[in-house]
């Protein structure tokens, strides 16, 4: 087999871009677009401090987590390791985006010029791709200047003609490509003389570009991990930022979804002590509607949206898209027909999808602050709350106007006194698991402030709320129905909180700083991150 | 997933000499007539140092190509009054309609005489970029030749953006205009500010990588953490322009905490003046038959030339002799039975104050970090090895000292130089294997060839080509507007001299011209290619000042920008990749690029020119016709003018004078001359072989990469430690200048010594900020540094929107950088915009934090500030060059200003 991989050189290399120039100039890649760029680090304090240079793009990872995610299939892999991409099949969701923990993707919507204005280059005239356009993107290995050479009998990472551009052009010897499977390859025998890490390892990519930090492999004592560097000087640029894939549009999936399939399976649930609420049923088949047709929206090639289904196998969109399917199907024939048993189908389906929203999120292991396993529990209590929170406040305003009985908005309002508990337990869980692995410092101080939604006196008195409702005394109906939008409303806040200003992405790490020539090495970083 | 390489319909070779470390070689892929891709030349990895790699830079030039800001037709202004303020009016003009008016003004010219009344040429240039326009601009030099005197002493930024001590020191001492270590055998080097990751091209860049595989060990000794300073294995952040301390208590160390025997005691001996009597009055003793030096030879025990056979040299010891003394002027002293020492034996005294101790507290750099540095120097030096390099052995001595900008310019230049070539000497390592090299030889002749250039001079050390000092050589009259033969001895008057001269002198002289000298006026036509002085020099407002007072002014113009704003005429001219060029490659020449090869690459154009662009050879020609010139620039093409001499002993190519040839009759003779130069007349490709290859080498010795061979072929020294010829001839030159009256330049006299004494450099700075402008230097805090940058020093390439794309990366591009400590006190922030003021000007910018920085130092990477040029104007970067002051109390004795000022830094609104 082959396994191609990236050796970066960090003793070596001097940030002087000609990569990132060369790439963009193999690719046509847009202003502003690099696929393989080199980020400057700095490590210490003012005498002693440390700087170095660390390419970065594509890992073209053994566990591709942008392709587990990808719903379309248009995220490949190779035989030969290559992670690619298909542009006549993905849909532009840029879930691959948010799922790639090296921020290596990009999605480019319009046509653009380095001097703006609309006023193209001839070479960018010449060179421009529209089905590079509303798609993801990112770096290729230049496969199709590997193929090319492979064809002419040339080594990759050998032979120039045969070399990703970004290894074949860099001026200081610090780029080497080749392949690991061949334990006589270039890399393979810089791996084996010289000490390095991988970025993030602790993901579980299996990332393959590799950074050489010291040229003493013998020396094998254990370095301590990067240390985490909440406020960092001068490292903005390597520090997390937001995620920009991902706006209102999918948030309003993750609410609309979440608080639709709530509300399907509370009205189902409720239909155990009172007559089907039909209006509620449809309304939870507008509310999921209308959240996918945000995510409509925001996809980049709207014509192939049907792509979505074609990764059942490992994506987690693929599979929200097919319990989607049923879920309107069952749900809609059980509203024009009033046949209560294909409502229990879909409200089958509506947990699955909602499950499948959690997952989705849970999968992104690109954003600290949705990987995180304990997201699925929150997720889907959060779904549950909210649906029982918009049933509970139409039951309220109901009762209000004398349309139903007590005993149902009793029983909700307890029903939903549980589920904001509950909610509230799997949100605190959630914050502790995020304080344990550590996150992105502003990931903290968003959940953590008044947009999460989810703080415990709002919830507690929401709770308080509802549990007046349930018992049933004067104007529960008024309580019942405060208590329920509450829930609704803060759960929808914390989703699009979570969605949105709490997104920060993984940022750039390194394990060690380089030693340089006779110097040493010193530790790395890990900036803008902290636990607890 | 495709590439969306379309097909390459076409692929032609160039070369990217956009900084003075190039050339490096290239292919340039067409598409359908639209040059779309640079990559590096795979074909030239065998000859070339860097494996035929280009730099960031060369992938910019297909976005320069392209650029739709491009001027593309001649233009003239139509506005007469010139001032930023002022819209020029350009209209668009003809070819013919342009040249005509330009010709028009130079056939005036040479009508009244091509010297004007105060003695100036009427015609002067300004080109940029250390001498890299020479390799675009086709055949202009061959018509600046044919017209004759041209004042190219208007200045673009040299004298402080250059390395201005070396360039004058380094030619005097080793045939040095540009040193290097001998990177790719050198096992430690100690670098002041030398930024060779930034600066030092592909070739620095590639040979100093392998040097850090092998482990070399690099102190970089800077104020801020540059990208040298990155890349080394140790940072020393001293205290901005107090080198010449750290560099003197390196010389301590070795002199006197360092056994003798680790010195290199034969070398100096024989390879220096380190042996060479001093008489009393500071001067060399001397023979009184010969007026050869006298050495203490300790085998016979007595006086002896220096020169004579079996003799074992005293280096240290007082001795009574006698001889002769002669001081300036060919004053003679006798002495009998005076007590003298030898050369050595005073520097070993003159340092003996300088101790890691007295420079800690100058530099704030803990003395044993300098006194581990001079040790850890020494013991790589391996003092006493040899190697054989091309069958011929050499001392073998890994160890060099860099020396970069700022350090080398302005005072402390000379110490610096001084003290590094010093410190070569001493332990052997001055132009030989491992070591101190020179690359290339610019104000000496021949330009190409450093053994050549070692002639022999007086004393037994190499000639040099000073200016005249003596009564009636001295050039009493300058005929350039800084008078760099008037007041530099060492600027000599090679074609590279004027360009070196005190430019700075030209420039404030047209604000305010100095006592004694002729009137300052204004050239009647000025030429600018290549060159942005109203960006690029420092104290800018006035330089802007100046320009707008010219009374016609021809640019060559890319696209519009601050100098040319001021210009009469504009013209497009074939950019880097539409214009057709031989030019030499290889052999040994500027940084870093000595190689195994020498011979000649082709810029073969990758596209059809844009718009109306001519190529700048058709646009020679046609000057050269339009002012009668045609057989003088054809002939000045045949000597050699644009690059190769068209003639030899076994070939002749040599053009027609009195036709006009074509742009490619022209470089195809230059190809077949290049052909037949580099098969000694065997072979004559011309255009056609070089358009299919590319380029053409035959091997190079590195045994040349040496001076030390020549030197021992000739019987020649090493002219260190003493500086007795300085010594004369500053005497003699304040003779001269205090005859006809001037005293303006007296603090510069005070650099010819023969051991320079240290100065308190960061004080006189202030000293001059506070006495020019009546300011307190307390209001201005911080010393105000720059930095080159790899993607954008001399590039030209503000406007490139690619290039500051990938700049952006590396931190401290568009900003200025500052310590966090220093900027909480401040109550700044990272991105807080700020006014950054000196009493020349002001300059604003966004506040960019880290660690690598002293906290009484800030750094603004790059020059920027612009106004006009396009995407450049919007970037909002600042940039130090205005609020440098051009200054005569700051110009050190070789004409040298630095890229020094205390600024203060006030936080502006938000949005500002």
């Amino acid at each position: 087999m082959t396994r191609y991989a990236i050796v970066a050189d960090l003793n070596r290399c001097v940030g002087c871009q000609t990569c990132t120039a060369a790439c963009k100039h193999a690719n046509a890649t847009a202003p502003g677009v690099q696929w393989r760029k080199v980020l400057d680090f700095e490590t210490g304090e003012f005498p002693d401090v440390s700087r170095a240079f660390v390419p970065v793009g594509c890992m073209h990872c053994d566990e591709p987590s942008c392709m587990e995610v990808c719903p379309s299939t248009a995220t490949g892999k190779r035989d030969d390791g290559i992670v690619t991409i298909d542009y006549d099949i993905c849909i532009g969701c840029a879930y691959c985006a948010v799922a790639c923990p090296y921020q290596a993707r990009y999605r480019v919507d319009e046509p653009s010029a380095a001097y703006g204005g609309g006023k193209k280059m001839r070479h960018e005239t010449a060179r421009e791709d529209p089905a590079r356009l509303g798609v993801a993107q990112k770096c290729t290995l230049c496969f199709d200047v590997i193929d090319d050479g492979l064809e002419k009998g040339l080594v990759p990472g050998k032979d120039m003609a045969a070399t990703p551009v970004c290894v074949a052009s860099c001026i200081a010897g610090a780029l080497h490509m080749g392949d690991l499977d061949d334990p006589d390859s270039n890399v393979s025998q810089l791996l084996n003389e010289k000490r390095h890490f991988r970025m993030h390892e602790e993901l579980g990519n299996g990332p393959n570009i590799v950074y050489l930090y010291d040229g003493q492999i013998e020396d094998t004592s254990v370095q301590d991990k990067a240390p985490m560097v909440a406020d960092p000087v001068g490292l903005a640029a390597v520090s997390p930022k937001p995620q920009t894939s991902w706006d209102w549009r999918a948030a309003a999936n993750f609410m609309a979804g979440g608080a639709g399939t709530g509300l399907f399976m509370m009205t189902m649930l409720a239909s155990l002590f009172a007559p089907v609420i039909w209006g509620a049923v449809f309304a939870a088949l507008v509310l999921v509607g209308g959240g996918l047709f945000c995510v409509l929206l925001e996809i980049g090639r709207r014509w192939r949206s049907m792509n979505v289904f074609r990764n059942a196998r490992t994506s987690w969109m693929t599979r929200e898209a097919m319990m989607a399917a049923p879920y309107f199907a069952f749900g809609g024939l059980a509203w024009l027909t009033g046949w209560t048993a294909l409502g229990w189908l879909a409200a089958i389906f509506a947990l699955a999808f909602l499950y499948c929203q959690a997952r989705i999120l849970r999968a992104a292991k690109g954003i600290p602050a949705w990987r995180q396993p304990q997201i699925v529990p929150l997720i889907l209590a959060t779904g549950f709350a909210e649906g029982a929170g918009l049933l509970a406040s139409a039951v309220g305003i109901a009762l209000l106007a004398g349309w139903t009985q007590t005993t149902l908005g009793m029983a909700l309002g307890g029903t939903l006194a549980v589920l904001v508990a509950v909610r509230f337990g799997a949100w605190k869980q959630y914050r502790r698991a995020l304080g344990v692995t550590g996150a992105p410092v502003q990931t903290f101080e968003v959940l953590d402030g008044p947009r999460s939604g989810l703080a415990l006196a709002g919830q507690a008195a929401i709770a308080v709320l509802a549990i007046y409702g349930a018992l049933g005394l004067p104007l529960a109906g008024l309580a019942l129905a405060l208590a329920g939008l509450a829930a609704a409303g803060t759960g929808w806040l914390f989703k699009y909180t979570l969605i949105t200003g709490a997104a920060y992405n993984q940022g750039f790490a390194v394990e060690r700083m380089p030693a340089r020539g006779a110097g040493e090495s010193a530790p790395g970083i890990k900036p803008g991150w902290k636990t607890a | 997933m495709r590439s969306n390489g379309k097909s390459v319909t076409k692929t032609v070779s160039s070369y990217c000499y956009q900084c003075v470390a190039g050339p490096d070689l290239m292919k340039i892929d067409i598409q359908d007539g639209v040059p779309v891709q640079v990559r590096p030349n795979g074909a030239a990895a065998a000859v070339h140092p860097a494996h035929g790699k280009v730099c960031v830079k060369a992938f910019g030039l297909i976005q320069k190509t392209n650029n739709p800001h491009r001027v593309q037709t001649p233009m003239i202004r139509t506005n007469p009054k010139k001032g930023r303020g002022e819209d020029p009016g350009f209209r668009p003009a003809t070819w013919d309609e342009a040249l005509e008016l330009i010709c028009g003004k130079l056939n005036e010219a040479q009508a009244k005489g091509k010297m004007d009344e105060s003695g100036f040429p009427r015609i002067a240039a300004s080109f940029g970029g250390g001498g890299t326009p020479t390799v675009y601009m086709g055949t202009f030099p061959a018509f600046l030749k044919a017209w004759g005197a041209v004042d190219m002493s208007f200045g673009s930024g040299q004298g402080v953006k250059c390395y201005h001590s070396e360039h004058l020191y380094g030619e005097l001492w080793h045939r040095a205009f540009t040193v290097s270590p001998d990177t790719p055998l050198v096992e430690m080097i100690i670098s002041l500010g030398a930024n060779v990751e930034a600066s030092g091209g592909v070739c620095g860049v590639r040979r100093h990588a392998d040097a850090r595989d092998r482990g070399v060990k690099r102190v970089q000794v800077e104020p801020h953490l540059s990208i040298t300073g990155a890349c080394s294995a140790e940072w020393v952040p001293i205290r901005p322009k107090t080198d010449p301390a750290f560099m003197f208590a390196l010389v301590h160390v070795l002199l006197h905490e360092a056994g003798r025997e680790r010195l290199d005691l034969p070398f100096l001996k024989a390879m220096t003046s380190s042996p060479y009597l001093v008489a009393p009055n500071g001067f060399f003793l001397r023979d009184p038959d010969t007026q050869k030096p006298l050495i203490w030879d300790l085998n016979s025990g007595r006086a002896v030339p220096f020169d004579t056979e079996g003799t074992d040299p005293a280096l240290e010891g007082d001795f009574t002799v006698s001889g002769l003394e002669v001081g300036p002027d060919d004053v003679e002293w006798r002495h009998d039975g005076a007590v003298c020492q030898p050369s050595f034996a005073h520097l070993v005294a003159h340092v003996k104050e300088y101790s890691p101790e007295w420079a800690a507290d100058i530099c704030d750099v803990k003395a044993q970090v300098i006194r581990k540095t001079a040790l850890d120097f020494l013991d790589h030096a391996h003092v006493g090895e040899t190697m054989v390099v091309d069958g011929r052995e050499m001392p073998f001595r890994p160890v060099a000292i860099s020396l970069g900008k700022t350090v080398c310019n302005g005072w402390g230049g000379f110490e610096c130089v001084w003290a590094r070539t010093v410190m070569a000497v001493l332990i052997g390592g001055l132009e030989v294997p491992g070591g101190t090299l020179g690359t290339t030889v610019r104000l000496n002749r021949p330009a190409d060839n450093r053994w050549s250039s070692v002639v022999p001079g007086p004393d037994g050390f190499m000639n040099y080509p000073m200016n005249p000092t003596k009564k009636g050589d001295w050039k009493e009259t300058p005929t350039s507007r800084h008078s760099h033969q008037t007041l530099i001895p060492l600027a000599a008057n090679s074609p590279w001299s004027q360009a070196l001269g005190p430019t700075h002198l030209a420039w404030m002289a047209q604000k305010k011209g100095f006592e004694h000298l002729p009137k300052p006026t204004q050239p009647d036509v000025w030429f600018v290619y290549r060159t942005n002085p109203v960006i690029s020099f420092w104290e800018t407002g006035a330089v802007e000042e100046a320009i707008a007072n010219f009374p016609f002014t021809v640019c060559f113009a890319y696209t519009h920008d601050e100098t040319n704003h001021m210009a009469d005429v504009l013209l497009p001219e074939c950019t880097d990749l539409e214009g057709l060029q031989l030019i030499r490659i290889g052999g040994s020449k500027y940084v870093e690029q000595f190689w195994d090869h020498q011979g000649f690459a082709l810029r073969d154009p990758a596209a059809e020119p844009m718009g109306e662009a001519r190529d700048f050879t058709w646009i020679a020609t046609q000057l050269a016709k339009g002012t009668g010139l045609l057989a003088e620039y054809n002939t000045a093409i045949n000597k050699g003018a644009a690059g190769i001499r068209l003639f030899g002993e076994k070939y002749d190519f040599s053009l027609e004078p009195e036709t006009e040839h074509s742009v490619e009759e022209i470089w195809d003779a230059s190809c077949r001359a290049g052909s037949a130069e580099l098969t000694d007349g065997a072979e004559s490709q011309g255009l056609d072989y070089f358009r299919e290859h590319g380029f053409r080498t035959a091997p190079f010795s590195r045994e040349r990469w040496y001076l030390y061979p020549a030197m021992i072929e000739q019987g020649l020294r090493f002219e260190l430690p003493y500086q007795e010829r300085l010594l004369r001839i500053g005497q003699e030159l304040g003779a001269r200048l205090h005859e006809k009256g001037i005293t303006w330049w007296d603090r510069q006299l005070g650099e010819y010594e023969a051991l320079p004494h240290y100065q308190d450099l960061p004080g006189l700075w202030e000293h001059a900020q506070e006495e020019a402008y009546d300011v307190k230097i307390a209001d201005y805090p911080f010393w105000l540094l720059t930095a080159r940058s790899m993607q954008y020093s001399w590039g030209g390439n503000a406007g490139i929107q690619m290039i500051h794309e990938v700049a952006s990366n590396v931190a401290g591009h568009g900003g200025m950088l500052m310590n966090p400590a220093a900027a909480r006190k401040l109550g700044l922030a990272e991105g807080d915009r700020v006014e950054i003021a000196s009493p020349t000007g002001t300059t604003k910018g966004a506040v960019i934090l880290r660690q690598g920085i002293r906290p009484d130092t800030v750094l603004m990477i790059g020059q920027f500030d612009h106004w006009k040029t396009p995407f450049a104007k919007d970037l909002k970067t600042p940039s130090m060059n205005a609020l440098t002051p051009m200054s005569l109390e700051l110009t050190d004795a070789t004409g040298s200003g630095a890229d020094l000022v205390r600024v203060s830094v006030r936080k502006l609104e938000a949005g500002a």
